[in-house]
């Protein structure tokens, strides 16, 4: 499908239908899990109304995640294939990881305040998405800092991929480093999910609008890229004409 | 040209120039001099934060000669001649992080066990820190001849160079101070720590140099 879509007429003919598609599903998913999490689903036995704070905390963690992982595979098939357009998705890619990773890191932070009395903890969890909130700056840092477009677009590639084969050893040696203290897995699990059915369909809800509202910003972004590009090249052959 | 050359070459270069060994170990200390004026006298909080203290400033003193690791090369054409030499850019990347690292920063963990006596902490500890250190500072060293390479003709450089390396030190910060900190308190994982310092560096030792041959590569062309 990369290769299908590398060529710019066919992404823009794809993003043409998939942005408003993207879009308008997230508007509707979000809006029905918000009315579910908030309003229609019961109070936790352990954590009172807190626990609403969930549904945008546990998503948010999870797309910070998808997010690195997927600007990591964009990268590799950049170097590799030369596709501007997986560049492209990648620089996409990074500033909106990085706000999911802030977003799970502030909710996280409103929610800890009550249920473990302080702001902040230094658990492996927490300062794991610490960490990957510092490796999109830096990606975003590192493409800022090269004037030269392609260089710039060669150097985070190879930084993200850097990042990704680091990733598993970090997040090994954060969790070496703590104790436990956050909640192990509750809904990725070999036995199913350990977590309440009326939980489950607003978490959901919004983890799946979550995902369609981070492809709508990417595919946006992208889009925008492309055309920025475009604009630019016809400026500088103009400029040659005249 | 041979890589054996390249080692010779670079490590007298970085030996004789720009402070040579006496840089980053100055560094070194000054910030071990700080730590406590900042931290408080307190005994106990010397012993407690030392070798997490230790460690973290090896880091910064490592960091400190990064922007000239790979800026003057690309500046002054030096790269291309390496790029011409038949060479593997993977054996060049290796052989001069390592001669550069080899000529500079072996004085880090004499220092590192100077300051944790100075710290207040047992002797074994200190010396476990130490050996921990000289097993983390290749990794180290080529952690951040990565950001270094990967920012080499940038604006601000040496900025982006810290914000690059800092998250993938992680593990080798983790793993080196864990091992001081357990030899402290006569704890085993203190081994256990050395080793995993050993393997995380060995790792980096092994792949690093393909991340810099890379990032050489882009700026060659």
């Amino acid at each position: 499908m990369f290769s299908y879509l590398a060529n710019p007429q066919r992404f823009e003919k794809f993003a043409r239908i998939a942005i408003p598609v993207c879009g308008w599903l997230a508007v509707a998913l979000i809006a029905a899990g918000l009315w579910y999490g908030l309003f229609s689903s019961p109070v936790d036995r352990f954590q009172g109304d807190t626990i609403r704070i969930m549904y945008v905390h546990v998503p948010s963690a999870w797309l910070a995640l998808v997010l690195y992982f997927a600007m990591g595979v964009a990268s590799f098939v950049y170097f590799i294939w030369r596709h501007n357009l997986a560049d492209v998705a990648a620089a996409s890619i990074a500033p909106v990881g990085a706000v999911f990773a802030a977003l799970c890191l502030i909710t996280g932070a409103i929610w800890g305040k009550p249920t473990w009395g302080a702001w902040w903890v230094w658990d492996a969890r927490l300062t794991s998405m610490l960490i990957q909130f510092l490796l999109f700056l830096g990606y975003i840092a590192l493409r800022a800092a090269i004037e030269d477009e392609r260089l710039a677009a060669r150097s985070a590639a190879i930084l993200a991929m850097v990042g990704l084969v680091n990733l598993p050893i970090v997040r090994f040696s954060v969790e070496w480093w703590d104790g436990i203290l956050h909640q192990g897995a509750t809904v990725f699990r070999a036995d199913g999910p350990e977590i309440h059915g009326s939980q489950l369909l607003p978490l959901a809800l919004m983890a799946i609008g979550f995902t369609l509202l981070a492809a709508w910003m990417v595919l946006y972004r992208m889009r925008s890229a492309i055309m920025a590009r475009k604009a630019a090249n016809l400026q500088r052959l103009r400029e040659a004409r005249a | 040209m041979r890589a054996g050359a390249i080692f010779l070459r670079e490590a007298r270069l970085a030996f004789a120039g720009g402070g040579g060994p006496a840089a980053p170990a100055a560094f070194f200390i000054a910030s071990l001099t700080l730590a406590p004026l900042a931290i408080g006298q307190s005994q106990a909080t010397l012993q407690a934060a030392g070798p997490g203290v230790i460690c973290f400033a090896a880091l910064l003193a490592v960091l400190q000669g990064a922007e000239r690791l790979f800026g003057e090369d690309v500046a002054d054409g030096t790269l291309e001649t390496y790029g011409l030499s038949g060479l593997p850019l993977s054996v060049v990347a290796l052989a001069k992080v390592l001669g550069t690292a080899l000529a500079t920063l072996w004085p880090l963990p004499l220092v590192g066990l100077g300051g944790g006596i100075a710290f207040g902490l047992p002797a074994e500890a200190a010396g476990m820190l130490a050996l921990a250190l000289a097993a983390a500072i290749p990794g180290l060293a080529f952690l951040v001849a990565i950001a270094a390479a990967l920012s080499a003709g940038a604006r601000r450089g040496g900025l982006v160079i810290a914000l690059i390396a800092a998250p993938l030190a992680i593990p080798l910060m983790v793993f080196t101070a864990s091992a001081g900190r357990a030899a402290g308190i006569g704890d085993a994982a203190a081994s256990a720590n050395l080793l995993l310092t050993c393997a995380v560096s060995l790792f980096v030792t092994a792949l690093a140099p393909f991340a810099i041959s890379a990032a050489l590569k882009a700026r060659l062309e």
